[in-house]
Formats: C-alpha cells, structure tokens, sequence
C-alpha cells in the first residue's frame, strides 16, 4: 500500500491472546504511512482497541503478544524493553483516549502539562517547553493560550479539555497518533470541531493517525484508508471511498401522503407553550428544561426532534405521554386535553401513546424474562386472554424481526440492538397511534441503528404509524422522518420538512448542526468544505439563560437587538417556521 | 497472576462460607430436633448440684456406656447451683434465642421494607416524618432502649420482639429507602408507567422484588446482632424470665459461681453465643459478596 520509505510503522504477523481463550488478534498485517490517517473499524469485540494499544506495544491486563513484529522507525517495539519503549511512547507515537478529563491530571495547570512531557522527551529547557505548550494550545485554536496554559482541568469546559488533549499528545512532533473512540458520547458540534482540530493538526505537524471508530461518518469525512478488523482478522484494507460507498445510502420519501393529511384533518397531536422548568435543589434557582414548544403531528407523520443535549428534547417526549407534568402550555392528542385527564382516562389513553427509551437494558425488569415483560401489558389492558396472548406477542415480536426464542430470556443476555427492537415490540403490543421513540439508537452500534430505523420505515408503511424520533444522530433522522424539529436550549428554533432542513438550514444553529453532520459519504467530506458555520464559546447554562436569543452570544450575525428581544418562531415559508428576528438579513453581513 | 490470585481468595472464601452455612444449618437443627436430643428436663432439676462435667478424655467410654449399657447419661456439660443440666439448657435455649431472633427481625423486615417503598416512592411531609422518627429512634443506644422498653411493657418474649423490631425496622427502612430512590429513575418503572399499570401495581410488581435484596442480605447479619441483644437483655435480667432456657440468663447465673472455681455453668452457653453469632455473620458476608454489589 504505501511506499516503503514513507512507512512510519508496520506491523507483520501480529497476534494478542487473552489467556487461555481464543486468539483476540491473529496474524495482523497492516503498514501505516506518513502523514496518513487511517480507520481502524469493526463491531465491538473485533479487537480494534487491542490492536490499537498493541501498536503501542501496550497490552490490556491479562492479553499477551504471542506472534509477530511491530516495525516502527526501524526499531521492533516488541522486542525493545520497557525503558527503551518509553522514551519512543509520547515521543514519536501518542495516544489519545476516550475520556479527556481523566486522561489530564486534575493537580497540575494543563500548560505545565505539556511542558512536562516535552521536557521529558526533548531535553528541553523548562522555558522552551513553556512557550512550545503554548504555541500548541494556540495551534489547536484556544483562545488566549498563554492564560489558559495556566487553567487546571476543572475550569476548562469538555470540549476545551479534549483541545488540551491532542496539544499534549502532539507537543512532541510524534510521528505516529493513536486516537482510541475519542468523540464518543459527545454532541456533534463538539465532535465535528474536535475532528477537525486533530485533522487539521495532524495535516500541518505531519503526523500519521490511527483513528479507532465505529462511526461510518467519521470514517467518510476525515480518514484516507480503513482498516476493518472481524474477530481478530483485518477483514478489509481499502481506500475510505471505497469502503463507505459499499455501505448504505439516505434516502429522502416524498410526503405527499402526509401533504394529503395535513390539508384535510386537525394534528394528532398539537403542542402549545410548552414549558417544564426543575427546582434545583437547596436554591431557589431552576432549570429551563423546555422555554415555549409548540409543535403539531399529523396521523401517519413523522417527525424528528433534534438538538444537542440538554436541549430538553427527552423532557419534551416525555411531557407528551405525561410522564412529566407540564409547567404551562397546552397537549392534545386526538382532541383530548391531556391536563385535564388522570387515573384510569390517562392510563387508557397512553394505550394509543408509547415510548421507547434510550437505553434498552434499562427499560426492562432485570428480573423478569422477555416473555413475562411483554405479557404484563397484554393483563393489564386485558388486550387478549391468555390463550391469544402467545399470538399477539408473536405477531409484535415478527413486526421487528426478532426470533420468538428471546421468549425465555432475560434482558441481559440479549444484545442491546435485539433488546431495543423488543422494546419497539412492547410499544406495538398496545396497537398505539403514536410512538415517542427517546434516543432509541444512541446506545447501539451502528449496524444496529440501521436495522432499528429500516424497522420503523417499515412500520410506518405496514401500520401508518406516526411517530417522534428524538435523536441527536442527524443520520437517523435525515432517513426516517418526513419532518425535523430543531432544539436549542428549549426552544424550537427552526421546523420544516427533511429536505428543506437538511438542505436549505435557515436559522444559525440548524446551520452549525447541520454543517457539523458527518454525512457518510466521501464525496462530500466536512474538511474539504468551505462554508463551515461554527458557532463560537459554549452553550449557555440553562440555569441562567440570557434575556434576548439564546444564541446571540454565540451567533456571528448577532446585533444589539438579539441581545435584548425575546425571539419568536414565524412562518419562513409554508410549513417552514425560524425563531430568528434576522432571517434573510445574513447576506448582508456577508457582503459588508 | 491476578487470575491465581483471585483463585486463591475465592478457594479461602469457600471455606469460610461453608464454616458458616455449617454452623448456621446446626443452630437450626438444634432449636428444631431439641426435645428429643437434650437428655434431661431443662427446667426441671436433678439432685447433681454444681456437678462439674467430666473430663474430656472420658466422654468416648460414657458415650458407649450410655449406648451400650442403659446407664443414666451423664451431665455432658455439668449441672449449675440449682442443679439443672447444662447441655440440656444449652441446646435447647437454641430454641429460644432464635425464636425471638428471627421474629424480631421478621417482623422488622415486614415494617421496615414496606415503610421503606412508601417513603421512597411518595416523598412528602408524612414520609419526611417517619424518616426522621426512624433517624430519632436509630440514634440511641440499642441496648439501653430495648432495656427501657422492655422493663415498660413487662417481661416476656412477646414484649422482647417487639421492642427489637422497633429498633431493627430503621435499618431496614433505610436500605429499602436507598434503593428505592435509586429504582425510581430506572427507564422500565417510567416504561411500566407508560404500559399502563397502576402505581401500586409498580410497587408490587417492579420496587419491591428488585429493592429487597440488601435487606436480604442485612437480615442474615442482624440476626446475629439479634441474638446478642436477647442474650444481653437477659443477662441484665431484661429478658425472658427464668428458668426458661435462654444463653444470656444461664451466663448470668453462672456468673456467681464463677468466683467459687464454677465456671462450666456460664463457659457452654458463652460458646453458644459466640459461634452462633459468628455463624450468621458470615453468612450474611457471603451473601453481600455473593449478591450485593
């Protein structure tokens, strides 16, 4: 693959054993070359982060190399001893790992940090390594470094933190990265901008990269070559475009049927002013969770709500099926008044309204097996006698394609994708209207996401099911849901069909969002893109959240008015709603 | 390395737990089988007075006399100053002490774990009260209470329960509590919610089987704790009323024999104690390894 002068490492009949088990890596080839950025892919417990640590001559407690050689700058790292290995570890190859601020240590400033590690492998003097710290957090695009240099870890926010992180790891000049899953559990916007600091880094230092994901979009935007490992064997070995254009595609519906709905019949569903703030305990302080949400769903419709976290997304899902009591404003579905209605009503009424969770071994008794889970609905509701209820439960469970068998299982021993497509089961099981579906893919892996959302396609055709899909992955939603709910801070600040949204973002945020997406495909890669929207500094705290738009202290076509007046959703076109006072006025900041 | 390491421990863990499933599986075969394994009325007195027990090394060629010949048993352990059999009143206060034991923490467990779920599930003005009531109740001295109260309500076992009870429920209603708080922000109380079912019907259904483990786990431990506590009331003359067979009041009244050189009155009931308490100790450690987090 790459050209035998070029190659920082390469590794030759590598294979890690976990005692007495089966070989977790076999025989591993693989060459990484200069300035390279490389994918390392596979489903979880295919070996990618052995291999990753093992390319660092690390290996978990327990694991052992029982084969092969790592060639890195003409040395074999297998056969260099611990105190040779090193001075090459944090020299010439770094690590990345998952959580930032454990990786940093929480007693020294960050600046001192860095200067350490330099100091330690470059033999430097303690005030060349102080300004190297800083030139380094400059070049991964802090503020003001020579004061931040200075910060200990707690006063940087996560996003900084991780900032810091790949400063340090690149303060040496290291030939070769190693970034273990580093933006999991992050919101796109923070991930998008950590990518690409590590991107852009790694392309003006020179360094190679290895990038452990499971992210088909991280994967498209920012790698050269992937590497996918199957159960200890490199499975495949291609370009990113090839391997991406071997996976799935979105796909975009027409709404006519629903265009259809909309014209002739009232919402399913219609929220308005919504509100739900929670007392912060032991002050007198609370947070808005959701500041005025007004929405409305059609029968057969579906909708996605978006948002980073602590967007009250979930607090709104939950409102809906009176999970949580609002503060204000005003629920109806189906024309009933969900506030004035309780006890037997409610419970009779939720029939039609379901929810599936984020996390589904969360969402089932522990102690109970599959088969007692789905049959204490079914009691309930008195749905079918015992005799039907074996049927019923069967015909549900072959809605989501998953075998009768996790009958007699509990939920621990089923995956997290099989179990949340039981949950998805449970909800049919009511034969309800409407299903509010709260992150249902977050925890799962990406081949799961897929079967979830091709299940809900499929629901939607084979039963006109209307759903919500609150989700913060802009993939699920771009390919299941006719319309998009954008969130920021408990408002909604934009709605509008898929396209529309996706295409023609209008307000700020949905800008930034939308731009920060990894779309997983190659031909359209975020680094190469010139018309990037980032948004500047942090999300306000929801505790003290400013007077005027809550974007305007990160927006960059904020004016003096933003600042002060509330904003208001309006019509931007039909059916495509803006809270933002300045709509149509951008171009003007762009050509002053 | 660590693997073997963990072997080691578990292999010594073993051990330790089959010593106490052994001496607890005893202690309730005891209080079960005792009338038809003591040899002699333990209230009623022999004309032995302060028989000392005899050696050691004659108890295998008494036991076959026993057996064999039809000779009249021998005092195993002794006879105290009124002339009572000391193994006979060993074994069979077995009984006692376990009874009251187990029925002061039954009943504490029944109190505690369902005022637990109550205060966990609905947290207000009534629930806060009980809290605090229970805190109240849980920061005096356990034995002085218990000895108040009993001397209040009169002398007998029924009372002795009761007392206890009252002051194991906290514990009990604590560790429900925690739980309790904990399983409330589960997703499958929220799903069960949403499926309909009743909010008693959560509680039932969903809290309590999944809240009680701990308290399980505490029971086995505070049985031990009860043991002690029922032997001390005794001791101190707050407990059952003699000549009912109890470990506290037999050390008690051999106590002031001890002085004339008599000690095997009070030695074999003190035994009792120790190994039973250190039973159910262990039982109770095993169990929070094993099932506790």
């Amino acid at each position: 693959m790459a050209d035998n002068k070029n190659t920082v490492l390469s590794a030759r009949g590598l294979s890690v054993q976990y005692a007495a088990e089966n070989p977790t890596l076999t025989d591993i080839n693989l060459d990484i070359a200069a300035g390279e950025i490389v994918g390392l892919t596979g489903s979880s417990g295919s070996g990618k982060s052995t291999l990753a640590y093992a390319l660092l001559g690390l290996t978990r407690r327990g694991a052992q190399v029982t084969g092969g050689k790592i060639d890195f700058d003409g040395h074999d790292l297998l056969a260099l001893s611990d105190e040779e290995l090193e001075r090459v570890r944090g020299r010439d190859i770094a690590l990345i790992v998952q959580n930032p601020r454990s990786a940093l240590h929480p007693m020294y400033q960050v600046g001192r940090q860095i200067s350490r590690v330099y100091q330690a492998h470059k033999d430097s003097g303690r005030t060349e390594a102080q300004q190297r710290a800083i030139e380094m957090l400059r070049l991964v695009g802090i503020n003001d470094p020579e004061r931040r240099s200075d910060a200990f870890v707690h006063e940087l926010s996560g996003g900084m933190a991780q900032r810091v992180l790949i400063a340090l790891a690149l303060s040496t000049n290291p030939k070769l990265l190693i970034a273990d899953e580093p933006t999991s559990g992050l919101d796109v916007t923070v991930q998008a901008q950590f990518l690409d600091t590590m991107w852009e880094t790694s392309r003006e230092t020179g360094t190679a990269m290895v990038l452990v994901t499971q992210e088909p979009g991280i994967l498209a935007n920012y790698c050269d070559r992937v590497i996918e490992l199957d159960a200890g064997h490199v499975a495949k070995d291609v370009s990113a475009s090839a391997f991406i254009s071997a996976s799935t595609k979105r796909s975009t519906q027409s709404p006519s049927a629903v265009e259809r709905e909309r014209q002739n019949h009232e919402p399913l569903l219609r929220v308005e002013g919504l509100r739900k703030t929670f007392p912060l305990r032991g002050t007198k302080k609370v947070v808005q969770a959701v500041d005025d949400v007004s929405l409305s769903l059609f029968a057969g419709e579906s909708v996605g709500l978006v948002g980073e976290s602590g967007s009250g997304k979930s607090t709104v899902g939950r409102c809906l099926l009176k999970l949580l009591e609002a503060d204000a404003g005003k629920i109806t579905f189906d024309g009933q008044d969900l506030a004035a209605i309780g006890g037997h009503t409610l419970r009779k009424l939720r029939q039609r309204i379901q929810i599936v969770q984020q996390d589904p071994y969360d969402s089932f008794d522990p102690r109970w097996s599959i088969e007692k889970s789905l049959l204490d609905p079914l009691v309930i509701h008195k749905i079918a006698s015992p005799a039907e209820a074996r049927g019923v439960i069967e015909e549900s469970l072959s809605r989501v394609s998953v075998e009768f068998s996790v009958l007699s299982r509990r939920p621990r021993d089923l995956s997290a994708g099989v179990l949340q497509r039981i949950a998805i089961a449970r909800a049919l099981l009511m034969k309800p209207d409407f299903l509010v579906l709260d992150e249902p893919t977050s925890m799962l892996a990406p081949q799961d996401r897929h079967v979830i959302l091709d299940v809900l396609k499929r629901l939607r055709t084979e039963l006109g099911l209307s759903y919500l899909l609150i989700s913060h992955d802009l993939t699920s939603v771009a390919s299941a849901c006719d319309r998009v709910v954008v969130m920021y801070l408990g408002q909604v600040v934009e709605v509008g069909p898929t396209v529309d949204i996706f295409e023609k973002p209008i307000h700020p945020y949905t800008k930034a969002l939308i731009g920060a997406h990894l779309e997983e495909n190659p031909e359209t890669r975020r680094v190469e893109r010139l018309d990037r929207v980032d948004l500047e500094g942090e999300i306000p705290s929801p505790i003290d959240l400013p007077v005027g738009c809550y974007l305007a202290t990160r927006c960059a076509h904020a004016t003096d008015a933003c600042h002060k007046e509330r904003q208001s959703l309006s019509p931007f076109s039909s059916h495509h709603d803006v809270r933002c006072m300045r709509v149509g006025q951008f171009e003007l900041d762009e050509a002053s | 390395m660590s693997n073997t390491g963990n072997r080691d421990e578990s292999a010594a863990f073993g051990v330790l737990a089959w010593i106490g499933v052994g001496i607890v599986s005893c202690a309730v075969f005891l209080a079960i089988f005792s009338p038809w394994l003591i040899p002699y009325d333990p209230t009623q007195a022999t004309e032995n007075v302060s028989m000392p027990p005899p050696p050691l090394s004659a108890w295998p060629s008494l036991f076959w006399q026993t057996i064999a010949n039809g000779s009249p048993t021998p005092h195993w352990f002794g006879t105290d100053a009124s002339g009572l059999d000391v193994f006979s009143r060993t074994i069979e206060a077995t009984r006692t002490d376990l009874i009251i034991a187990l029925s002061a923490n039954i009943v504490s467990v029944i109190i505690g774990v369902s005022l637990g779920v109550i205060s966990g599930y609905f947290r207000n003005i009534w629930t806060e009260t009980l809290l605090r009531t229970a805190d109240l109740l849980q920061s005096f001295p356990v034995f002085i209470t218990a000895m108040i109260l009993v001397a209040l309500a009169g002398r007998s076992w029924v009372n002795i329960v009761l007392a206890m009870s009252l002051l194991y429920a906290p514990i009990y209603l604590r560790l429900t509590r925690t739980e309790v708080l904990a399983l409330r922000e589960r997703s499958f109380i929220e799903a069960a919610r949403a499926l309909g079912k009743t909010e008693l019907g959560i509680a039932r259904h969903h809290i309590l089987p999944n809240a009680i483990g701990p308290s399980l786990i505490q029971f086995s431990v505070t049985i031990g704790f009860a043991i002690l506590l029922t032997a001390g009331l005794s001791f101190v003359g707050a407990g059952v009323r003699p000549p009912t067979p109890e470990w506290g009041s037999m050390i008690a009244t051999g106590a002031t024999q001890l002085v004339l050189g008599d000690w095997w009155p009070s030695l074999f009931p003190g035994i009792a104690i120790s190994v039973t308490v250190f039973g159910f100790a262990v039982c109770g450690h095993v169990l929070e390894k094993r099932y506790g987090r």
